[in-house]
């Protein structure tokens, strides 16, 4: 299994995707401190401490992967089938199921870490900013970070099963927009936040949306072993 | 006798259509199979079928004496193939592709992968990217990718499509090298009778679905008797002064202005004699051999002969 997930990995050239995963946590970052800039010269109120700012982050980082992993979906999965080189793929002696599973196992580890190191990153960069310019008014503490923790791993966990939704839209005609745009949509519902409360705050719904990622995932390549390719 | 592919009964329907139907065909050991049918007879999905790409509908395949079900992933490892075009993930260097190929068919030798390019001629294109491939060049690397793991069995559909002449040339050398040397077994398909008659040791014809026939070119070869072909003005005539006159019964009137004879008892000098005698105009006297063409028209445009 891993040297298969070590095999697939080599074979999309995965290090071009970590490379835009460290781009993307600039973007982040950037869209952060604009965010920060705007609401100092609105006169804001709602983003003024560090629990808000902090959940900003996960909302966004959460959002990024997600349609991040949507794009290894498409690539890894989607893609095999839309341009017929899974042909390739299964002519190997290696059973389909262990296949598809170390795909999906590196769409989701990816995306699991992706999101706990940009996570840590992002709020790192963050918060040594905002301290020694003093961006916001609120004061950053050990335990504000400490608590952080649980939430970011559960945060990570519940959005890297979510992130397999997708494959269910791209699946039905391979169809690469299709797996994209759902990501997209789930990421407007998930984690659009409006007056710092966000869907994803309501703790079942996550819950929920990863049990359905799993399943999706599950029920899309159940048969593939008898499947005419 | 050794077969290294069986099929019994295989058919394969889909929505509703039967594109394969009931085909029972025999690879026998070592030899090159040539499956023969014009576009769209099958021959795809049955390669399909035998490299377990494809289920079949029913029937069953037996390769190297093991029945193929839907977990039959250890024979994979001894076969070799190109289905319908070869297909390639396009972003990996040709030597990128070949290590790779090697390391899911679990081959590890490295070696190997010049030694293969060499064979295909395809010499220092190793860091190309697929995608730059021509389509003759993507057919050889195909090839090459298909044989460098040594397999037992190569199943290779269409493999000269897109290939130049001295291409074409090339890879058939390599085929018979590849079967000779080192005793691989090939299934190779065409719709280029020309091709299949030039490798094949035996060729099965498939046509809608259906196995027409399946002979040794060596049974073809003697069925397809030289005859020679008279061009005549007037054939009944013609014919009858060869049964009464030269006691000739092997022929065939082909048209009132053609007569074939498969068997001469008179030389051709006394035929020309003896016709031109009775006030028949000779317009062309020809020797002819009826090549795997017309034993193949035969079959697709009238069900099978008997060999």
């Amino acid at each position: 299994m891993f040297n298969l997930m070590r095999l697939e990995m080599k074979k999309y050239h995965i290090g071009s995707y970590i490379k835009r995963a460290v781009f993307a946590n600039f973007i982040i970052l950037a869209v952060i401190f604009m965010l920060i800039f705007i609401t100092k010269v609105e006169g804001d109120v709602d983003f003024r401490t560090y629990q808000t700012a902090l959940g900003m982050i996960d909302s966004i980082v959460r959002a990024v992967f997600i349609i991040f992993a949507s794009v290894l979906i498409a690539k890894f999965i989607i893609g095999e089938f839309k341009y017929r080189t899974i042909t390739v793929a299964f002519m190997y002696p290696i059973n389909r199921k262990k296949l598809i599973a170390s795909k999906l196992a590196i769409v989701v580890l990816f995306t699991f870490s992706a999101i706990v190191l940009s996570t840590i990153f992002v709020t790192a960069i963050f918060c040594a900013v905002s301290e020694s310019f003093q961006l916001l008014p609120d004061t950053l503490s050990v335990s504000i970070i400490i608590q952080r923790i649980p939430a970011v791993i559960m945060n990570a966990v519940s959005a890297s099963c979510i992130a397999l939704i997708p494959l269910y839209f791209g699946m039905r005609k391979y169809s690469i927009p299709a797996t994209i745009l759902s990501s997209i949509l789930i990421v407007s519902v998930v984690s659009s936040n409006s007056g710092n409360f966000t869907l994803y705050d309501i703790i079942f719904i996550p819950i929920i949306l990863a049990i359905i990622g799993i399943s999706v995932a599950y029920l899309s390549f159940r048969n593939i072993e008898k499947i005419d390719i | 006798m050794t077969y290294i592919v069986k099929t019994n009964q295989l058919t394969k329907v889909f929505e509703g259509k039967e594109v394969v139907s009931a085909v029972t065909m025999h690879v026998k050991k070592g030899e090159i199979y040539g499956f023969l049918g014009p576009n769209g007879a099958g021959k795809t999905t049955v390669m399909k079928m035998l490299t377990n790409l494809t289920k079949p509908t029913s029937g069953d395949i037996e390769i190297f004496g093991e029945k193929l079900n839907d977990r039959s992933y250890e024979v994979l490892k001894r076969m070799g193939t190109i289905i319908e075009y070869p297909i390639f993930y396009e972003d990996l260097t040709a030597k990128e592709t070949l290590e790779l190929h090697c390391e899911y068919m679990g081959y590890y030798d490295k070696k190997e992968i010049a030694h293969v390019l060499d064979l295909v001629k395809l010499t220092n294109t190793e860091n190309k990217r697929v995608k730059d491939f021509s389509l003759g060049m993507k057919q050889r690397l195909g090839i090459a990718r298909a044989i460098i793991t040594k397999p037992e069995l190569l199943i290779l559909d269409e493999p000269i499509n897109g290939l130049d002449p001295v291409g074409i040339k090339e890879l058939r050398e390599l085929f018979k090298m590849l079967c000779k040397e080192y005793g691989i077994t090939i299934m190779i398909s065409s719709h280029i009778l020309g091709e299949i008659e030039q490798l094949a040791d035996t060729v099965g014809v498939i046509k809608d679905g259906r196995l027409m026939k399946e002979v040794s070119m060596d049974a073809v070869n003697r069925s397809q008797s030289n005859y020679i072909e008279l061009i005549i003005n007037d054939g009944k005539k013609a014919a009858f002064i060869l049964e009464s006159k030269l006691n000739i019964t092997n022929f065939k009137l082909v048209d009132d202005n053609c007569i074939r004879i498969y068997e001469l008892t008179a030389s051709q000098k006394v035929l020309s004699k003896t016709l031109i005698e009775h006030d028949i105009e000779i317009e062309g006297i020809s020797k002819k051999t009826s090549s795997l063409e017309d034993y193949f028209l035969k079959l697709i445009n009238g069900g099978a002969t008997s060999v």
